[in-house]
């Protein structure tokens, strides 16, 4: 089987469902917008330190809105056993999980579409194409990461305690390099070229890793 | 008195000898005070911590290769003791940072990576403690190691750039007088072997955790997925 058809296959069939539900994309809409509301309440935000406060309440929203969206990746295969089933075709199962990667990844990319202009229209931020940049090519990272975590959790028993816990901190390297890009293209202090590419370095890297670590988390 | 046990008493008997030459062979800081002393002991639990998490990664690695349950155990031995060695190490950083920088943590390049390395493994010990004992969570816990291991180093050198506080990794240069370096060196030793006997004590216990595991739960042994039915 061609492994590049194996993985759009994958990723239709989870946007498909997704489309047909609508489920995760809408609650992650309303998670981000709760997560500026709060945002708000808790640093007293105004026109003179809006641009400070962004890059932080932006990074706290998008990191948390992954940990529910990585949260949900695995779970139609769980409630219906499908994942063995997919498994015991002859598709690679690094096909299976980029696929996978990829479908999470768009729904990321949608919850993004929500929350920078979201950004952009409570705290006054500019939207550029740094903004923007940045923002996706820390999605790459960190979901290559997610769902690589995920489908280790995925047959654990307490799996929304540890996912968390096992991706917040390996997460860490992206956010740092993310938010640098972030706070440079806000007009903060700080190298954005340097951040961006640093970013790249750990997609890059992820991509590798996880693609080697999959065979061993999708092999039962 | 069994093997373990008289391991165990030498490794304590090495440090009191270490402790002694801390507090009365190795001089007094000119600079520091008293309070120097912590350097000896900081230092080295933090070097112990770096080896336990380097057998963390080779067992993982070994796992993955030849599903040796050995290595498994070797893996979560260096894993708890490594994070007992890195609490060492954070909470001395920070009885010496209190009187030195004026502040018990700072966001310094070389505390939050340590911060991040002792997150990293307290949540390996929880994959271990909430996943079902056996062949699965032995690899889903040796790819958590090995990105754990991989992790740290990135982070450290990717917050360096901006804020750095803690002083560099160059211990030995000239104005250290030997003294201090001869104590320094000793400490390290008998703290690497500290290390070394707590893992071999705690490989013995996870030894006999397995036994007590195939014994009483040979149901548990196989893993079976079963369909759930809660969401």
């Amino acid at each position: 089987m061609n492994p590049l058809r194996v993985a759009v296959a994958v990723a239709r069939k989870d946007l498909l469902s997704e489309w047909r539900t609508r489920e995760l994309v809408p609650a992650l809409a309303q998670f981000v917008i709760l997560a500026l509301l709060i945002g708000n309440f808790g640093f007293q935000v105004d026109s003179r330190n809006a641009n400070v406060i962004a890059p932080g309440i932006l990074w706290m929203a998008l990191v948390f809105a992954g940990l529910v969206a990585f949260g949900r990746t695995f779970a139609a295969e769980r409630e219906q056993s499908s994942l063995e089933a997919m498994l015991m075709t002859p598709a690679s199962p690094l096909a299976i999980f980029a696929g996978k990667a990829a479908a999470a990844a768009a729904m990321l990319v949608l919850c993004e579409a929500v929350l920078l202009p979201a950004l952009a229209l409570f705290f006054g931020s500019p939207i550029s194409i740094e903004l923007i940049t940045a923002v996706l090519l820390a999605t790459v990272g960190m979901s290559a990461l997610g769902v690589l975590f995920a489908a280790i959790v995925a047959r654990v028993r307490a799996r929304e305690l540890l996912l968390p816990l096992l991706i917040l901190p390996l997460w860490i390297p992206i956010v740092i390099a993310g938010a640098q890009a972030v706070q440079s293209a806000f007009g903060l202090p700080g190298s954005y070229d340097q951040a961006i590419g640093l970013l790249v370095d750990f997609d890059i890297l992820f991509v590798v890793l996880t693609s080697l670590a999959a065979r061993f988390v999708l092999d039962e | 008195m069994n093997r373990y046990e008289r391991w165990a008493a030498a490794a304590v008997a090495l440090l009191l000898v270490a402790g002694a030459a801390i507090f009365f062979y190795a001089p007094t800081d000119y600079l520091q005070g008293p309070v120097q002393r912590i350097f000896y002991l900081h230092v080295s639990s933090a070097i112990a911590a770096y080896g336990c998490f380097a057998v963390v990664l080779v067992g993982g690695i070994i796992y993955l290769r030849i599903e040796s349950l050995a290595a498994d155990r070797f893996a979560r031995a260096g894993a708890l003791v490594g994070v007992v060695f890195t609490t060492v190490t954070l909470v001395m950083g920070m009885l010496w940072a209190k009187p030195i920088w004026g502040t018990y943590w700072t966001w310094d390049a070389r505390l939050t990576s340590t911060l991040v390395l002792w997150i990293i493994y307290a949540g390996y010990l929880l994959v271990r403690r909430l996943a079902e004992p056996g062949r699965q969570a032995a690899r889903l816990a040796a790819v958590v190691g090995i990105f754990g291991f991989i992790d740290v180093p990135i982070v450290h050198f990717s917050v360096t750039w901006w804020r750095t506080q803690h002083p560099g990794p160059i211990v030995v240069n000239d104005a250290l007088p030997p003294q201090m370096l001869a104590t320094f060196l000793f400490t390290l030793a008998c703290t690497l072997v500290l290390a070394a006997v707590l893992i071999g004590i705690r490989y013995r216990i996870e030894t006999l955790l397995d036994e007590r595991q195939e014994v009483f739960e040979p149901a548990k042994v196989v893993h079976t997925p079963q369909p759930e039915a809660s969401r």
